[in-house]
Protein backbone atom coordinates (compact mmCIF):
# COMPACT_ATOMS: atom_id res chain seq x y z
CA UNK A 1 0.00 0.00 0.00
CA UNK A 2 1.32 3.55 -0.96
CA UNK A 3 2.49 6.07 1.37
CA UNK A 4 -0.68 8.22 0.24
CA UNK A 5 -3.46 5.38 0.20
CA UNK A 6 -1.99 4.62 4.08
CA UNK A 7 -2.89 8.58 4.78
CA UNK A 8 -5.94 8.65 3.15
CA UNK A 9 -7.21 5.13 5.39
CA UNK A 10 -5.58 6.72 8.45
CA UNK A 11 -7.75 9.80 8.25
CA UNK A 12 -10.76 8.56 7.12
CA UNK A 13 -10.04 6.34 9.98
CA UNK A 14 -9.67 9.32 12.62
CA UNK A 15 -12.53 11.19 10.88
CA UNK A 16 -14.93 8.10 11.56
CA UNK A 17 -13.48 7.93 15.27
CA UNK A 18 -14.66 11.73 16.05
CA UNK A 19 -17.90 11.67 13.90
CA UNK A 20 -20.87 11.74 16.02
CA UNK A 21 -23.34 8.94 15.77
CA UNK A 22 -25.75 10.67 12.61
CA UNK A 23 -22.69 11.13 10.50
CA UNK A 24 -20.62 7.66 11.68
CA UNK A 25 -22.52 5.74 8.47
CA UNK A 26 -21.75 8.49 5.99
CA UNK A 27 -18.02 8.49 7.41
CA UNK A 28 -18.43 4.57 7.28
CA UNK A 29 -19.10 4.40 3.81
CA UNK A 30 -16.16 6.39 2.01
CA UNK A 31 -13.86 4.43 4.05
CA UNK A 32 -15.50 1.34 2.86
CA UNK A 33 -15.08 2.31 -0.84
CA UNK A 34 -11.61 3.57 -0.59
CA UNK A 35 -10.32 -0.32 -1.30
CA UNK A 36 -12.10 0.15 -4.49
CA UNK A 37 -10.17 3.26 -5.81
CA UNK A 38 -7.72 2.68 -8.47
CA UNK A 39 -4.55 4.80 -7.69
CA UNK A 40 -3.04 6.09 -4.54
CA UNK A 41 -3.29 9.95 -4.91
CA UNK A 42 -6.85 9.37 -6.45
CA UNK A 43 -7.55 7.61 -2.70
CA UNK A 44 -5.60 10.12 -0.79
CA UNK A 45 -7.78 12.78 -2.50
CA UNK A 46 -11.05 10.88 -2.49
CA UNK A 47 -10.62 10.57 1.34
CA UNK A 48 -9.71 14.71 1.90
CA UNK A 49 -13.02 15.59 0.08
CA UNK A 50 -14.79 12.83 2.44
CA UNK A 51 -13.29 14.00 5.41
CA UNK A 52 -14.51 17.80 4.78
CA UNK A 53 -18.32 16.65 3.96
CA UNK A 54 -18.23 14.35 6.96
CA UNK A 55 -16.89 17.76 8.90
CA UNK A 56 -19.60 19.36 6.88
CA UNK A 57 -22.62 17.40 8.02
CA UNK A 58 -21.32 16.59 11.22
CA UNK A 59 -20.89 20.56 12.07
CA UNK A 60 -24.49 20.95 10.63
CA UNK A 61 -25.34 18.77 13.28
CA UNK A 62 -23.74 20.60 16.20
CA UNK A 63 -24.80 24.19 14.52
CA UNK A 64 -28.74 22.77 15.19
CA UNK A 65 -27.95 21.88 18.54
CA UNK A 66 -26.11 25.00 19.28
CA UNK A 67 -29.46 27.13 17.61
CA UNK A 68 -32.18 24.92 19.64
CA UNK A 69 -29.89 25.62 23.27
CA UNK A 70 -30.00 28.95 22.07
CA UNK A 71 -33.57 29.12 21.32
CA UNK A 72 -34.46 27.46 24.52
CA UNK A 73 -32.51 29.41 26.54
CA UNK A 74 -34.58 33.03 26.28
CA UNK A 75 -32.91 33.95 29.27
CA UNK A 76 -29.62 33.81 27.71
CA UNK A 77 -29.01 38.24 27.22
CA UNK A 78 -27.19 39.86 24.86
CA UNK A 79 -23.90 39.25 26.51
CA UNK A 80 -24.19 35.93 26.96
CA UNK A 81 -25.17 35.40 23.15
CA UNK A 82 -22.09 37.52 22.55
CA UNK A 83 -19.53 35.48 24.63
CA UNK A 84 -20.78 32.65 22.64
CA UNK A 85 -20.25 34.37 19.69
CA UNK A 86 -16.57 35.22 20.67
CA UNK A 87 -16.63 31.76 21.90
CA UNK A 88 -17.51 30.50 18.73
CA UNK A 89 -15.02 32.41 16.88
CA UNK A 90 -12.13 31.81 18.88
CA UNK A 91 -12.80 27.58 18.61
CA UNK A 92 -13.00 27.78 15.00
CA UNK A 93 -9.49 29.78 14.91
CA UNK A 94 -8.33 27.17 16.87
CA UNK A 95 -9.66 24.51 14.79
CA UNK A 96 -7.61 26.01 12.01
CA UNK A 97 -4.27 26.12 13.86
CA UNK A 98 -4.65 22.60 14.18
CA UNK A 99 -5.36 21.79 10.84
CA UNK A 100 -2.29 23.83 9.73
CA UNK A 101 -0.43 21.58 11.99
CA UNK A 102 -2.33 18.88 10.71
CA UNK A 103 -1.35 19.93 6.96
CA UNK A 104 1.99 19.90 8.07
CA UNK A 105 2.39 16.81 9.16
CA UNK A 106 0.98 15.39 5.76
CA UNK A 107 3.75 17.58 3.99
CA UNK A 108 6.42 16.04 5.99
CA UNK A 109 5.23 12.37 5.86
CA UNK A 110 4.37 13.19 1.74
CA UNK A 111 7.82 15.30 1.52
CA UNK A 112 10.14 14.28 3.59
CA UNK A 113 12.89 16.91 5.21
CA UNK A 114 10.23 19.70 4.14
CA UNK A 115 8.24 19.60 7.57
CA UNK A 116 11.59 21.06 9.16
CA UNK A 117 12.02 22.98 6.44
CA UNK A 118 11.69 27.03 8.39
CA UNK A 119 9.44 28.80 5.62
CA UNK A 120 7.41 25.57 4.94
CA UNK A 121 6.64 25.54 8.75
CA UNK A 122 6.27 29.71 8.88
CA UNK A 123 3.86 29.55 5.89
CA UNK A 124 1.94 26.61 7.32
CA UNK A 125 0.75 27.55 10.51
CA UNK A 126 1.57 31.47 10.43
CA UNK A 127 1.27 33.55 7.40
CA UNK A 128 -1.94 31.20 5.73
CA UNK A 129 -3.65 31.14 8.81
CA UNK A 130 -3.03 34.75 9.99
CA UNK A 131 -4.10 35.94 6.45
CA UNK A 132 -7.11 33.58 6.53
CA UNK A 133 -8.12 35.47 10.58
CA UNK A 134 -7.77 38.61 8.93
CA UNK A 135 -10.16 38.02 6.06
CA UNK A 136 -12.46 35.96 7.88
CA UNK A 137 -12.22 38.95 10.45
CA UNK A 138 -13.20 41.47 7.76
CA UNK A 139 -16.02 40.02 6.11
CA UNK A 140 -17.68 38.96 9.69
CA UNK A 141 -17.14 42.03 10.84
CA UNK A 142 -20.79 43.70 10.08
CA UNK A 143 -23.03 40.40 10.30
CA UNK A 144 -20.97 38.74 13.28
CA UNK A 145 -19.24 40.68 15.10
CA UNK A 146 -18.79 38.79 18.15
CA UNK A 147 -17.43 35.50 16.03
CA UNK A 148 -15.31 37.78 13.88
CA UNK A 149 -13.72 39.50 17.53
CA UNK A 150 -12.89 35.84 18.53
CA UNK A 151 -11.35 35.24 15.30
CA UNK A 152 -9.47 38.52 15.49
CA UNK A 153 -8.21 37.77 19.76
CA UNK A 154 -6.89 34.52 18.73
CA UNK A 155 -5.14 35.54 15.90
CA UNK A 156 -3.71 38.39 18.03
CA UNK A 157 -2.56 36.16 20.41
CA UNK A 158 -0.92 33.83 17.65
CA UNK A 159 0.87 36.97 16.58
CA UNK A 160 2.07 38.12 20.02
CA UNK A 161 3.26 34.49 20.81
CA UNK A 162 5.54 34.58 17.50
CA UNK A 163 6.70 38.40 18.51
CA UNK A 164 7.95 37.03 21.79
CA UNK A 165 8.90 34.02 20.87
CA UNK A 166 11.37 36.15 18.00
CA UNK A 167 12.45 38.92 21.09
CA UNK A 168 13.42 36.29 23.05
CA UNK A 169 15.50 33.83 20.33
CA UNK A 170 16.49 36.34 17.63
CA UNK B 1 -38.44 21.11 2.92
CA UNK B 2 -36.88 22.81 -0.03
CA UNK B 3 -33.99 21.17 -2.01
CA UNK B 4 -31.81 23.19 -4.16
CA UNK B 5 -31.70 21.94 -7.50
CA UNK B 6 -28.02 22.53 -8.67
CA UNK B 7 -26.09 21.65 -11.63
CA UNK B 8 -24.57 18.76 -9.54
CA UNK B 9 -27.14 17.65 -7.95
CA UNK B 10 -29.03 17.28 -11.37
CA UNK B 11 -25.84 14.84 -12.81
CA UNK B 12 -26.31 12.65 -9.57
CA UNK B 13 -30.30 12.43 -10.05
CA UNK B 14 -29.40 11.30 -13.67
CA UNK B 15 -27.09 8.96 -12.51
CA UNK B 16 -29.59 7.29 -10.42
CA UNK B 17 -32.27 7.05 -12.84
CA UNK B 18 -29.74 4.64 -15.19
CA UNK B 19 -31.17 1.69 -13.98
CA UNK B 20 -33.06 3.25 -11.53
CA UNK B 21 -34.21 -0.18 -9.31
CA UNK B 22 -30.65 -0.86 -9.04
CA UNK B 23 -28.42 -0.24 -5.65
CA UNK B 24 -25.23 1.85 -6.51
CA UNK B 25 -22.29 2.86 -4.79
CA UNK B 26 -20.49 5.84 -3.70
CA UNK B 27 -17.56 5.50 -6.05
CA UNK B 28 -19.37 4.39 -8.87
CA UNK B 29 -21.70 7.40 -8.62
CA UNK B 30 -18.70 9.70 -8.35
CA UNK B 31 -17.04 7.71 -11.58
CA UNK B 32 -20.44 8.38 -13.60
CA UNK B 33 -21.00 11.83 -12.41
CA UNK B 34 -17.37 13.06 -12.78
CA UNK B 35 -17.79 14.89 -8.90
CA UNK B 36 -15.49 14.57 -6.17
CA UNK B 37 -16.00 13.05 -2.92
CA UNK B 38 -16.64 16.31 -1.35
CA UNK B 39 -19.35 17.40 -3.50
CA UNK B 40 -21.14 13.96 -4.26
CA UNK B 41 -21.30 12.98 -0.74
CA UNK B 42 -23.15 15.67 0.95
CA UNK B 43 -26.05 15.77 -2.09
CA UNK B 44 -26.31 11.99 -1.28
CA UNK B 45 -26.83 12.81 2.54
CA UNK B 46 -29.45 16.07 1.63
CA UNK B 47 -31.18 13.27 -0.86
CA UNK B 48 -31.14 10.66 2.34
CA UNK B 49 -32.31 13.29 4.82
CA UNK B 50 -35.10 14.38 2.49
CA UNK B 51 -36.32 10.80 2.56
CA UNK B 52 -35.41 10.43 -1.43
CA UNK B 53 -32.71 7.96 -1.33
CA UNK B 54 -32.61 4.62 0.86
CA UNK B 55 -29.36 3.41 2.09
CA UNK B 56 -28.67 0.18 2.65
CA UNK B 57 -24.82 -1.92 3.87
CA UNK B 58 -24.75 -4.71 1.43
CA UNK B 59 -24.70 -8.45 2.53
CA UNK B 60 -20.98 -8.95 1.27
CA UNK B 61 -19.01 -12.17 1.77
CA UNK B 62 -17.80 -12.97 5.03
CA UNK B 63 -14.34 -11.09 5.21
CA UNK B 64 -15.65 -8.76 2.81
CA UNK B 65 -16.32 -5.31 4.39
CA UNK B 66 -19.85 -4.23 3.28
CA UNK B 67 -20.23 -1.39 1.08
CA UNK B 68 -23.19 1.19 1.51
CA UNK B 69 -25.67 1.60 -1.23
CA UNK B 70 -28.04 3.75 -2.66
CA UNK B 71 -31.05 3.67 -4.20
CA UNK B 72 -34.08 5.92 -5.00
CA UNK B 73 -37.54 5.26 -2.86
CA UNK B 74 -40.50 5.66 -4.87
CA UNK B 75 -40.71 9.23 -4.13
CA UNK B 76 -36.99 10.30 -4.97
CA UNK B 77 -37.79 8.62 -8.60
CA UNK B 78 -41.01 10.61 -8.86
CA UNK B 79 -39.05 13.89 -8.04
CA UNK B 80 -35.92 12.74 -9.92
CA UNK B 81 -38.25 11.94 -13.28
CA UNK B 82 -39.83 15.39 -12.38
CA UNK B 83 -36.85 17.17 -11.90
CA UNK B 84 -35.03 16.20 -14.68
CA UNK B 85 -38.34 16.20 -17.36
CA UNK B 86 -38.33 19.89 -16.45
CA UNK B 87 -34.62 19.88 -17.00
CA UNK B 88 -34.99 18.33 -20.55
CA UNK B 89 -37.85 20.98 -21.43
CA UNK B 90 -35.64 23.74 -20.79
CA UNK B 91 -35.09 25.41 -17.77
CA UNK B 92 -33.47 22.93 -15.48
CA UNK B 93 -31.15 21.98 -18.80
CA UNK B 94 -30.14 25.28 -18.78
CA UNK B 95 -29.57 24.82 -15.05
CA UNK B 96 -27.26 22.08 -15.53
CA UNK B 97 -25.24 23.81 -18.41
CA UNK B 98 -24.55 26.78 -15.73
CA UNK B 99 -26.41 29.33 -18.23
CA UNK B 100 -28.83 30.27 -15.33
CA UNK B 101 -28.73 30.24 -11.12
CA UNK B 102 -31.07 27.16 -9.96
CA UNK B 103 -34.20 27.75 -7.96
CA UNK B 104 -35.11 25.79 -5.11
CA UNK B 105 -37.90 23.33 -5.44
CA UNK B 106 -40.50 22.48 -2.78
CA UNK B 107 -40.27 19.25 -2.46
Amino acid sequence: MGTPRNLAARLLRAVLRLAPEESRDWALATLRELDFIEGDWAALFWALGSAAAILRHASSGWRAWLRSKANKETGMNNAGKRALGVGLGMLSALALVGCAFAVLRIIGTVFPGLEHSPWAYWLAVLAIPEAIFVAATVMLWRKRGPVAAGILATGLVMALHVAVHLTLHW
Amino acid sequence: MKLRLSPQTLLVLDAFLVQAEAWKYGYDLSRATGLKSGTLYPILMRLAERELLETEWEAGEPGKPPRHMYRFTADGLRFARSSVSAGASGGLGQVALGLVPPDPVEI
